[in-house]
């Protein structure tokens, strides 16, 4: 049976292998840098440790965020091009949805288990996921439970947003919701992935959710900054 | 000793070889007769090296049509002519003809006490997997059994590589077969910066990832390629902008390792100079080096390419292609600024105005000789279109810009040519995006032609930024048997240009 490569980059570094759905081996760095220096040692750590040679992995799932820009990008461009290479089927997966299928379904990232949130949601009483997108905001999406293959069914989102407009907008909409949090690891983006097969709703989409313009202002007179610039 | 003195050995060769067999092997020198069989042998190769009329070193390949193995047969270089890489340079010729024979594997037995066999086997490439107990008689000395495996090294071949470059804007995938191009593809995201008048690090580095897949396929398509064709990634990790870098690392990292293939991290400014190589076939050195872009302004003096690269001056604040962008803003003319001014300075009169060259005074040559400034001049631009505004005056926008260009230019040679005369190098080299400016080409070439200096332009779209200057510099280390990076290194925005490959 083939393997699945997991990748997720939208906080720390987190590599999976799976066969058929079960987790062969994972490296996992929590810390919010070095994405760069880790991605290559950290994939080809996990197809060592299983003993299986890259061509025998027939699909590579990537976490498209919604993250923080630069570490997000460095796990996109090294799934892509782990697929270009062994010649695997490429697919992507909205982190914050693998995010609320781990909470709905009471699996932790670290593979502990919790309560199961999924008794507790529905469609007026939402799931809200939340993720730091850094200076002061939150990335959010809402969920109303899981298909009958386990994916996450997601409402509203995602979108970013200060905490405070976050908890106004839900107050001013009335919406009650069950909050999670819960980190993200590269096993939960295989665990939506081989539900989204079960629904018919695996996607080959890898764009990145940014969900923010670059940094980078028009000047209003392109003449006028031009002079003003001095060094 | 070059390669080209190693030809093939004939029968009449055999007196000389049996001349030096006995010189090289007292005690256990091969018989006239088998000597005789083997250089006749169909599934034999010997070559022989020549000084003039006398043999002094030759070895022998034995490749049996069908086997996938190969295995030296012997190699003897006269003692007199031992430390000049005699012994090498025909291992390098029989592994060539092993490999073009289909060969997988090559083996040999080399004596135990013979250290420096040793060490040249296992530069090559070769490893120790056993040893034979009293192989060589009637010495009683064990043997050494070796082993190449021709898929896991590159010696003897000229490898394929390909070369990711993504530092600034600029999103390139080169493949180069040892010195020789065989794709560039590149796919610039300078129209999104247009607006912003400059290069936007967030913008590039989101273009570079959108761009990767397309531009790796269209480079395997030019090059008429699969993956498993290549024998090594080469990715530049620095000097650029990080973020951007750290895109092209990533996939670079992640392709090596689907590929189970070798990496190699190399410097972005060292591949703009080793870019030559693939026009001339190798780079004449020394060289002085002046690399002109958005990015960067950086005069070197290279001695060897892989070795000994020395950064003589960069520009202590704008880069020369900023100022070109910066001062196109002043004028109302679009970004980039190089073309735009380019175009408007055609009808203008370079000496209509004498706007100032920074770093070019007395006082500056101890500390900054070969340094340059493009600041003062750009404000300079700047006031000077102030003031006439003020005044009301209408002024020609082609005098300010053949005036600035001039200015921009006349420092960038003048500094160049210094240093090629006060370095002894009758070389210039120039890279980078800014080489496009026509009287920058126009200047250099009447200059050099003055100082009897040999000028050399590499194509645009190797001038510029690109992916086959970062597989060329990868193929050079690969070629002087350099170990690959690790899978750990990370981007380098500073990097020096001393640091030729990031380990």
């Amino acid at each position: 049976m083939s393997y699945t490569l997991a990748i997720d980059t939208s906080a720390g570094t987190s590599v999976s292998l799976h066969q058929g759905g079960k987790l062969i081996a994972e490296v996992e760095y929590l810390e919010n840098m070095k994405h760069a220096e880790r991605i290559g040692s950290s994939i080809a750590e996990v197809l060592k440790v299983a003993g299986v040679e890259a061509n025998r992995v027939g699909a590579v799932v990537v976490g498209r965020g919604p993250a923080p820009f630069t570490g997000l990008r460095i796990g996109i461009a090294a799934g892509m091009m782990f697929a270009e290479g062994s010649g695997a089927k490429l697919f992507g997966v909205v982190s914050l949805d693998a995010i609320a299928k781990a909470a709905l379904e009471g699996t932790a990232a670290d593979g502990s288990s919790g309560q199961p949130l999924a008794a507790l949601v529905s469609a007026e009483t939402p799931l809200l996921v939340t993720a730091d997108a850094r200076r002061s905001e939150v990335y959010w999406a809402l969920y109303s439970g899981l298909t009958s293959n386990g994916v996450a069914i997601c409402i509203e989102g995602p979108g970013v947003i200060k905490p405070a407009a976050l908890e106004a907008m839900l107050q001013e909409r009335n919406i009650q919701v069950q909050r999670t949090s819960l980190p993200i690891a590269a096993r939960q983006l295989t665990a939506l992935f081989e539900a989204q097969l079960g629904d018919g709703s695996a996607n080959t989409d890898v764009t990145a959710l940014y969900l923010r313009e670059a940094d980078a202002t028009v000047p209003r007179d392109l003449r006028e900054a031009g002079k003003k610039v001095s060094g | 000793m070059s390669a080209a003195a190693i030809r093939l050995a004939q029968e009449a060769d055999l007196d000389n070889i049996m001349t030096l067999e006995h010189e090289c092997f007292a005690t256990d020198a091969w018989s006239r007769g088998n000597m005789h069989l083997e250089l006749m042998a169909h599934h034999t190769t010997y070559a022989v090296i020549y000084e003039g009329e006398r043999l002094i070193a030759y070895a022998g390949l034995s490749k049996v049509p069908g086997s996938d193995q190969s295995d030296i047969q012997t190699i003897a270089v006269a003692p007199a002519a031992r430390g000049r890489g005699l012994g090498k340079a025909l291992m390098l010729h029989l592994i060539a003809e092993a490999r073009k024979q289909h060969a997988n594997d090559m083996f040999l037995e080399v004596r135990a006490d013979n250290p420096v066999a040793q060490a040249l086997y296992l530069g090559l490439g070769f490893e120790h997997i056993d040893t034979r107990k009293n192989y060589y008689q009637p010495d009683g000395i064990d043997a050494w059994v070796m082993r190449l495996q021709f898929a896991k090294a590159s010696v003897g071949r000229e490898p394929i590589v390909l070369g990711i470059e993504s530092s600034c804007d600029e999103t390139g995938v080169g493949i180069v077969r040892g010195n020789t191009l065989l794709a560039n593809v590149i796919s610039s995201s300078m129209d999104e910066h247009a607006r912003f008048g400059g290069v936007v690090p967030e913008i590039a580095a989101r273009a570079h990832l959108e761009a990767l897949q397309p531009t790796l396929r269209e480079a395997l398509r030019q090059a008429n390629l699969s993956l498993q064709d290549i024998d090594a990634i080469a990715v530049t990790n620095g000097p650029g902008l990080g973020g951007a870098l750290m895109v092209g690392i990533g996939a670079a990292k992640a392709l090596a390792v689907s590929l189970n293939k070798p990496i190699y991290a190399v410097n972005h400014l060292v591949g703009h100079v080793g870019v030559d190589i693939l026009e001339r076939g190798k780079l004449e050195t020394p060289t002085i080096a002046l690399l002109v872009s958005g990015g960067h302004t950086s005069l070197l003096l290279v001695r060897d390419l892989l070795t000994d690269v020395e950064l003589l001056g960069e520009t202590i604040d704008d880069a020369a292609g900023e100022a070109f962008d910066k001062v196109a803003r002043v004028l109302g003319l679009k970004y980039p600024g190089g073309p735009e001014i380019d175009r408007a300075a055609a009808s203008g009169n370079p000496k209509a105005i004498r706007f100032p060259r920074g770093l070019t005074q007395p006082k500056d040559m101890q500390k900054h000789r070969y340094d340059f400034s493009f600041s003062g001049l750009k404000t300079a631009v700047a006031r000077w279109v102030e003031v006439a505004e003020a005044k009301g005056e209408p002024f020609s926008v082609a005098n300010v810009a053949a005036s600035f260009r001039e200015a921009v230019v006349d420092v960038l040679v003048t500094k160049a040519v210094n240093a090629c005369v006060a370095h002894g190098v009758p070389r210039l080299l120039l890279g980078g995006g800014v080489v496009a400016n026509a009287r920058l080409r126009e200047v250099a070439e009447q200059r050099c032609a003055e100082h009897g200096i040999e000028l050399r332009i590499p194509a645009f779209n190797l001038c510029t930024d690109n992916g086959a200057m970062i597989a060329t510099l990868g193929a050079q280390l690969i070629m002087a048997g350099r170990q690959p990076s690790s899978l750990n290194f990370g981007s380098e925005s500073t990097l020096p240009v001393t640091t030729v490959q990031s380990l």
